[in-house]
């Protein structure tokens, strides 16, 4: 609404400044051109008759002449009523003369840029989906188009700069929901392009997991918590096992096999030391008889 | 000692870069040790920390060395000779079916998964994997429910929660908040739904920029509401809503989101009415989602900036800080509302500076679609103040409509017929990561207004430098293209690149496109040319002709038409090729044209030097046969320039005399 009525006003203002100009245009004296319309305006404005006494003193002046008394005496009193006119116009100082104005503007003609401005104008407003026709407000915005930068203008005081503990204050922790994760999702294909070489493609694979990582790490996708010694030095479990005899051989053979074993976890070969113990333990009355 | 420092760190670098070699990096660093104390056992040996490399370090080095090859399709074609593409809708043909392979292949794993369950590879790739979807835990309890939400089982969890209710379990607003999003999110219908008719929508739209690339402009009111009104009335969301006992702002926030997102923004709008008078506050992507919804909400641009204003000052006052994309869905909206809009747009920018938001790339798009919407209002300080913002930065996604902005900027470059803001358009598009905003699609509509304006504007030997360097390996011209290509070497007067552009244009599978053809021919026939230039001429008209007279299979011939003969029997004609030319000038009895006089005359030329009067005797007769009032002067300039014998001067007298006669004939 605001925004209509500012407009209004400008062009109302605009209007004027131009029929001002114009009148004073013509007063300056444009003798030259369209002098049949200046004529023709004061042929009407001649109704005004002049003073009696001017017009006897033209007459008196004009039978001095020695020929064409009557010529002579129509020019004085032409002469006379076009002082008369100018200086009532002066007198009058801006006051605007519609006639002359509007025989003036009669003659100009719209150049066919500016027609075709207003016409550009109307499509473009059509094309706009606005129910008003805001058209008086057109030349007046196109104005301000031209000069329009990004970087002098106002902004809108709408919001204020939240201060940064504010801000830590606002960012709430919560999992993310299904509108994140697919925005998120969004977000990412909108940069995603295909691998422009074998490498790209390789890098592709190797983030998916399809690839393995160079250099090659041995230990790969295996979870063994233990290191390779524990593995194979299993003579320490063999702590409570007799020194010497047979079951000492046995229980080397065994860690033997053990150590050569990657399938099983060093909890589990352990666990296999164990269980021979508590086996030898259990048979210790039938081995003491051996 | 600096440099023998320097030279085992530089070691350590080669074998660490040497990649494949397979060492174990302990023995690296064992290596290094023993080198360095026998060199130097007196000093202080500090060693060097280990540098530990990316997983990747090592294979984005070696992408960075390799460049684009300008011969050369683009990496993903290259598998068989045969199928590589030739023009930009078999590229777009072959990338899409690539992908439809790899999603068949998916869809396969996913629907038999037991013919997929012996692990083979040692360490597991669970990426190839057929992944688990079918729910674990079993029963009637809130965590089933839980789980089938995370597994975006829509249908199921709504009737599971349906049951939950009747056995009257109380659910947690926390679960039928989750259940909520799942809803609002996919609009009632199922997760695989709305990714077949996602797919669909590309499609589409990549078929709509198909034909778009001959009308660049694009119509201002697409592609604004894919999923437009399929939000049924009391659907299951809805009804959720209703029956919840609690609810609090992520349940109304969530609503509101998804019926933005599904076309029913009256109806978020009067949630979000509810949700103020519960004295709730909505978080940012509510008000973000609401923004967008105003052009649905209101008509009069001065109306729906008046709601944008009155979302804004909500914002403010529920102390909700607005992000980039808060003030991308307000420029997204100003662009609808026309004067209203350009006046607006200025303010909404300085906002975004005074609260420190950067803008996206999305922002910029909006921004030069607002101001440079129509042709005439044209301030052309905004583009380049958007330029030099963009130059300066290489930019992460941040909302959907980034990847429109370099396209759009390009199409304001060619409407302003601005060069130089082209070129620094394309620094800014090769910085740092910018150039992945542009997909296949766009870079080829990029590409090809880029090289109508280069066209246009530059000298010949640039607009060809680019051509060669661009395509096809970059982009694959399109009609418009090649018609701009051939009306600058006329304007530069190389015609002789003629031939060239003509193998080309077979290559990219326009031989039959009849405004090319007629373009081509004409500028062929037009001038006289040295000796060579004709003689290739020549060659290409003869292929034109092939083209114009095979029949393809299930294809019709392209039809001759009247000027497309003349040229290219004045071609055969300069060329000396006598007997093609005559075989031209029998068709045109054919297609019921008559030749012109140029081409008549250059027969003529033709047939004095190649000294074939039998040929300019046969054209005389067939000029008088169609009736032809030059007839006379040729026949005039035939009995001048010719050495007849006595046999073709009677032949000629004959045709004089049946054309006398017919003329008598007629005039009776």
């Amino acid at each position: 609404m605001k925004v209509e009525v500012t407009t209004k006003r400008k062009f109302q203002q605009l209007k004027e400044q131009e029929i001002k100009k114009q009148a004073t245009n013509e007063q300056e004296g444009l003798n030259s051109e369209s002098s049949t319309f200046q004529n023709t305006a004061e042929d009407v404005q001649r109704s005004k008759p002049l003073h009696p006494e001017l017009v006897q003193a033209a007459s008196a002046v004009a039978s001095s002449f020695p020929r064409s008394k009557e010529q002579a005496e129509s020019e004085l009193l032409a002469q006379l009523r076009r002082h008369e006119e100018t200086t009532d116009k002066q007198r009058r100082g801006g006051t605007i003369n519609i006639r002359n104005v509007i025989s003036e503007m009669a003659v100009k003609r719209q150049s066919p840029a500016q027609r075709g401005v207003r016409i550009s104008n109307r499509i473009s407003l059509e094309m706009d989906e606005d129910g008003q026709r805001i058209k008086p407000g057109r030349p007046s915005s196109r104005s301000f188009d031209s000069g329009r930068s990004l970087k002098a203008g106002k902004r809108l005081n709408i919001f204020t700069k939240a201060s940064p503990e504010t801000e830590n204050a606002l960012k709430t922790v919560s999992s993310p929901t299904i509108w994140d994760l697919e925005f998120a999702k969004e977000i990412a294909a909108v940069t995603e392009q295909p691998p422009r070489n074998g490498f790209e493609e390789m890098i592709q694979w190797t983030k998916e997991g399809i690839l393995w990582e160079f250099p090659i790490d041995n230990e790969a996708g295996m979870d063994d918590d233990a290191e390779f010694h524990e593995h194979i030095f299993l003579e320490k479990h063999l702590k409570d096992f007799p020194k010497q005899g047979p079951i000492r051989h046995f229980m080397e053979l065994v860690i033997c096999g053990l150590s050569k074993n990657p399938y099983l976890s060093v909890k589990q070969k352990i666990e296999h030391i164990e269980w021979f113990r508590n086996y030898f333990e259990e048979k210790k009355e039938f081995l003491q008889e051996i | 000692m600096a440099a023998r420092r320097v030279g085992v760190s530089s070691w350590h670098r080669v074998l660490s870069l040497s990649g494949r070699c397979g060492r174990c990096s302990s023995t690296n660093t064992a290596l290094g040790k023993t080198v360095e104390n026998s060199e130097d056992a007196r000093e202080e040996i500090v060693l060097p920390r280990r540098k530990t490399w990316d997983k990747l370090a090592v294979l984005q080095t070696l992408a960075s060395t390799v460049k684009r090859d300008p011969t050369a399709a683009h990496y993903m074609f290259q598998d068989d000779p045969y199928l590589m593409p030739r023009n930009s809708a078999t590229a777009r043909l072959f990338s899409l079916s690539k992908e439809s392979g790899r999603n068949a292949a998916k869809y396969i794993i996913k629907e038999f998964p037991h013919f997929f369950d012996k692990i083979l590879a040692e360490p597991n790739i669970p990426s190839l994997m057929p992944e688990i979807c079918t729910p674990q835990i079993e029963g009637v309890n809130e965590e089933a429910l839980k789980e089938r939400i995370n597994l975006r089982m829509v249908k199921v969890s709504v009737d599971l929660f349906d049951q939950l209710l009747q056995a009257g379990t109380p659910v947690s607003l926390e679960t039928t908040n989750s259940l909520l999003d799942l809803l609002c999110f996919y609009g009632d219908g199922e997760s695989t739904q709305e990714k077949e008719s996602k797919e669909k929508e590309d499609l589409e739209e990549s078929e709509v920029n198909a034909s778009e690339q001959e009308t660049p402009k694009r119509p201002p009111q697409r592609g604004l509401h894919p999923s437009a009104s399929r939000w049924r009335e009391n659907n299951n969301a809805e009804r959720i809503f209703k029956i919840m006992p609690e609810r609090n702002a992520h349940s109304y926030c969530t609503m509101i989101r998804g019926m933005v997102k599904h076309g029913a923004s009256a109806k978020a709008y009067d949630m979000y009415t509810e949700l103020l008078n519960d004295r709730h506050k909505a978080d940012v992507h509510t008000f973000n989602a609401l923004i967008a919804a105003v052009p649905f909400l209101k008509d009069r641009f001065l109306e729906r900036w008046e709601l944008i204003k009155m979302f804004l000052n909500h914002m403010a006052q529920q102390e909700v800080q607005p992000n980039v994309r808060t003030f991308n869905a307000v420029l997204k909206t100003l662009r609808r509302c026309g004067g209203v809009g350009r006046s607006m747009a200025v303010p909404v920018i300085k906002e975004m500076e005074a609260l420190e938001i950067e803008p996206s790339l999305a922002t910029y798009d909006h921004l030069l679609s607002i101001f440079y919407r129509t042709a005439d209002l044209a301030p052309s300080s905004i583009i380049s103040e958007v330029l030099d913002d963009v130059e300066k930065r290489s930019f992460t996604p941040q909302d959907p409509d980034d990847a429109r902005f370099f396209i759009s900027a390009m199409q304001v470059c060619c409407d302003l017929k601005d060069i130089k803001l082209a070129y620094r358009l394309n620094k800014a598009m090769e910085k740092g990561d910018n150039w992945k905003f542009l997909d296949m699609d766009r870079l080829n509509s990029y590409w090809s207004r880029f090289f109508s304006l280069l066209c246009m504007m530059e000298q010949i030997d640039v607009v060809l430098k680019w051509y060669k360097e661009m395509s096809p390996s970059l982009f694959y011209p399109s009609p418009k293209n090649i018609l701009d290509l051939l009306q600058a070497l006329d304007a530069a007067n190389h015609l002789e690149v003629i031939p060239s552009v003509w193998e080309d244009m077979k290559q990219l599978g326009f031989s039959k496109r009849r405004d090319l053809l007629e373009e081509l021919l004409s500028l062929m026939s037009r001038d006289q040319h040295p000796e060579e230039i004709q003689l290739a001429f020549a060659k290409c008209a003869e292929d034109i002709k092939t083209v114009h007279e095979q029949s393809g299979k299930d294809q019709a011939p392209v039809e001759w038409t009247g000027s497309a003969l003349g040229s290219v029997t004045v071609v055969f004609s300069r060329a000396g090729r006598i007997q093609d030319a005559w075989s031209m000038m029998e068709r045109f009895q054919q297609i019921n044209r008559i030749p012109t006089e140029l081409v008549m005359d250059e027969f003529l030329n033709c047939a004095k030097q190649t000294n074939s009067p039998d040929e300019a005797i046969k054209l005389v007769k067939l000029a008088a046969s169609l009736g032809l009032p030059s007839s006379q002067k040729l026949q005039s300039r035939i009995e001048k320039e010719f050495e007849l014998s006595e046999d073709q001067k009677k032949a000629l007298e004959s045709i004089q005399s049946d054309s006398d006669s017919s003329d008598d004939s007629d005039r009776d």
